[in-house]
């Protein structure tokens, strides 16, 4: 393995470290001093890890927008586990939180037509009884033509 | 991904966005694929991405195939 490949691999182990364990993905600064690295070469790192669909990064900052099934920001999709506040890009990643965490998990939710609220609760692996409908908009082999909007 | 009460606030969605109807999970189903595809714990060093051929494998594990999930 290239070194490259080595440090893009401990950026992404610790995004996900960090995102699991706080509720957000570190910033590039946090990344550089924790790793030892210069910013320069972190913001490397995350290019070629966001080129890899491995993270989706924010359009200006180049800090990470997308740790999935993370959000970096809020969103419509807020996963109450493990005593914290995380966010889900969509419905799909606030139900992957729960499964990536191996947690218990409340998710806070709403209609996305109305804005009616939608609960969901995940308990011991089951998803508790809901009334509601998913629906995804675009075909798969499009996801990735805008995953921010997708 | 969006979540809606029911068929009819998605027809309501998509004229309001004037996007076509796309394929729908219930809430059970989308916990499951939220499942399989999220388990893998991405902290692990020798985590790497599903290649289409697994992605797909992993679709149609779930009953997720035709002209929709189908990846190319």
């Amino acid at each position: 393995m290239s070194s490259g490949e080595e440090q893009d691999r401990g950026v992404r182990v610790w995004v996900y470290d960090r995102t699991m364990a706080t509720g957000r993905p570190p910033t590039v600064h946090e990344l550089a001093q924790h790793l030892d690295l210069p910013a320069a070469a972190v913001a490397d790192s995350l290019e070629r890890l966001a080129s890899g669909r491995a993270l989706v990064l924010q359009r200006e900052s180049r800090e990470v927008l997308m740790a999935g099934p993370f959000s970096a920001v809020p969103t419509p999709f807020a996963v109450h586990a493990n005593d914290r506040l995380y966010y889900g890009n969509c419905i799909w990643d606030a139900l992957g939180i729960p499964a990536m965490l191996r947690a218990d998990a409340r998710i806070d939710g709403s209609c996305g037509c109305c804005g009616e609220s939608m609960r969901l609760a995940l308990t011991a692996g089951e998803l508790g009884a809901v009334d509601g409908v998913v629906h995804f908009a675009l075909p798969a082999r499009r996801w990735w033509d805008d995953i921010v909007y997708n | 991904m969006l979540l809606f009460r029911s068929e009819e606030h998605i027809d309501r969605w998509c004229k309001s966005w004037n996007v076509p109807r796309g394929a729908t999970l219930s809430p059970r189903q989308t916990w499951k694929l939220a499942y399989a595809w999220y388990s893998p714990d991405r902290r692990d060093p020798q985590w790497r991405r599903r290649t289409v051929d697994e992605t797909e494998e992993l679709l149609a594990s779930l009953g997720l195939t035709g002209p929709f999930w189908n990846l190319r």
